[in-house]
């Protein structure tokens, strides 16, 4: 079985994320966590490559993180929200997938070039 | 827990510590910290749990155009840890052994330079045989406080190379050190205090002899100079049992992670380069002053002002330049 290649899956973390922050709030590991399951365990993204993708998106204006009391003994946690300038690019990056997988698609053989 | 707190202070550790550089720690940290807490929940090993987080963790390259360090991360890297020696936690222990080791014998050395002369002062070494009893002991204690040196020097001889070139401690070893300073602390002042107390005190013998006993005069120098030697002992050794955990801290630079234990050190600069360069002889012209006046007039009971005066004299010249 192969695995994912870290180097193609780079530019579709952001939209990954947006996506699973589209319903609600989530936090680093809980994202991290979804992906894993959603996935079956084939992509397992690295902390390090989540936590940039947080601070690009932010930068860029697409999350806004706040931080949140999570238990009594005051253990603070960060929080992303999606916001409407990411709802928008998350839509400019679906149609690029749109395209992108139908102009790889026409160099794929159905077989797999057995 | 433990583990991986360390693993990513080890991470962490060759980065200059800016807000984003911390921002990242702290969110790299809640995520693993989630991650561990939810996998013993799943009913991992510990062990597991920490090995499952550490190879999910990633590379900290990836965070280098984030965190504003590309050039710390990839030359950095590259040339620092080629260069940066390694000290390990054992070597550490090693080094503090001999350090506290060589502190004393250091101390018990200058102790014994002080008390030489002691023979001098008696009154026995007025009479012939008693003159060559006291040559006898100052020659003694002298050639034996020369050993004690050059066994120290041997001995420190080999960590040398802390000090010549670059090395580096990771987070846990300065941890350790940083605990061992710190419950020396108390000893240390204790040293301190003791120290200082036995200089003043050491007038006592002098005026407590010359007061209750006509004859016994030499005696009461003598002990002076005992109090004095044991005073200072106590400083040389407290000062370079301080000076081995000193070392170990600045091995790295006051703005990564293991260097956060130094505060960061003050140096003091003078603008003007002729006073800058004056200033390096002072503290040394001034113990000269003091030996030759006190030694010259014997009024130890009034030269210690020169002390007094040089402390402010100094801080004097650090305003003005």
């Amino acid at each position: 079985m192969s695995s994912i290649s870290s180097d193609i899956i780079r530019g579709y973390n952001d939209t990954i994320i947006l996506y699973l922050l589209w319903d609600a709030p989530s936090y680093g590991y809980e994202i991290s966590k979804r992906i894993k399951s959603l996935t079956d365990e084939k992509y397992v993204i690295k902390e390090t490559t989540l936590y940039s993708a947080f601070t690009r998106l932010e930068k860029n204006g697409f999350v806004e993180s706040y931080s949140e009391n999570i238990t009594m003994n005051g253990k603070r946690r960060t929080y992303y929200r999606i916001t409407a300038q990411g709802r928008q690019y998350y839509h400019e990056k679906c149609a690029e997938w749109a395209l992108t997988k139908e102009v790889v698609e026409k160099f794929i053989k159905q077989d797999g070039g057995e | 827990m433990e583990t991986i707190r360390n693993y990513l202070e080890t991470m962490f550790a060759k980065l200059p510590v800016t807000f984003e550089v911390q921002k990242a720690k702290n969110e790299l940290w809640q995520i693993m910290e989630d991650k561990y807490t939810e996998l013993l929940q799943e009913g991992k090993t510990e062990n597991e749990a920490v090995g499952i987080v550490i190879s999910e963790f990633g590379n900290l390259d990836e965070l280098a155009e984030e965190l504003g360090i590309s050039n710390v991360v990839l030359q950095g890297n590259q040339k620092l840890a080629g260069n940066l020696r390694h000290v390990t936690l054992e070597e550490v222990k090693d080094y503090l052994h001999d350090k506290t080791r060589a502190a004393y014998t250091v101390a018990l050395g200058v102790l014994l330079c002080i008390i030489s002369c002691c023979g001098y002062l008696l009154e026995i070494s007025w009479s012939w045989r008693g003159g060559v009893y006291a040559m006898c002991f100052m020659f003694l204690a002298i050639a034996a406080a020369v050993g004690l040196f050059l066994f120290s020097g041997f001995v420190m001889g080999r960590w040398k190379f802390l000090k010549q070139r670059g090395c580096s401690v990771d987070f846990a070893t300065a941890e350790y050190v940083h605990n061992r300073r710190e419950s020396f602390r108390v000893t240390y002042a204790m040293m301190i205090t003791i120290g200082v107390i036995l200089c003043i005190l050491s007038v006592l013998p002098v005026l407590i002899v010359t007061s209750l006993f006509s004859w016994g005069s030499g005696m009461g120098p003598a002990l002076m100079f005992v109090f004095i030697g044991v005073g200072v002992f106590l400083f040389v050794a407290a000062g370079n049992v301080n000076a081995g955990f000193t070392t170990i801290l600045s091995l790295n630079k006051n703005d990564t992670m293991g260097g956060i234990f130094v505060p960061s050190q003050k140096q003091v600069s003078y603008k003007n380069d002729t006073v800058s360069q004056m200033m390096s002889v002072y503290w040394p012209t001034v113990t000269c002053i003091y030996l030759c006046w006190s030694f010259l007039s014997f009024d130890w009971h009034i030269t210690w002002i020169v002390w007094v005066i040089a402390a402010v004299v100094q801080r004097l010249i650090r305003t003005i330049w």
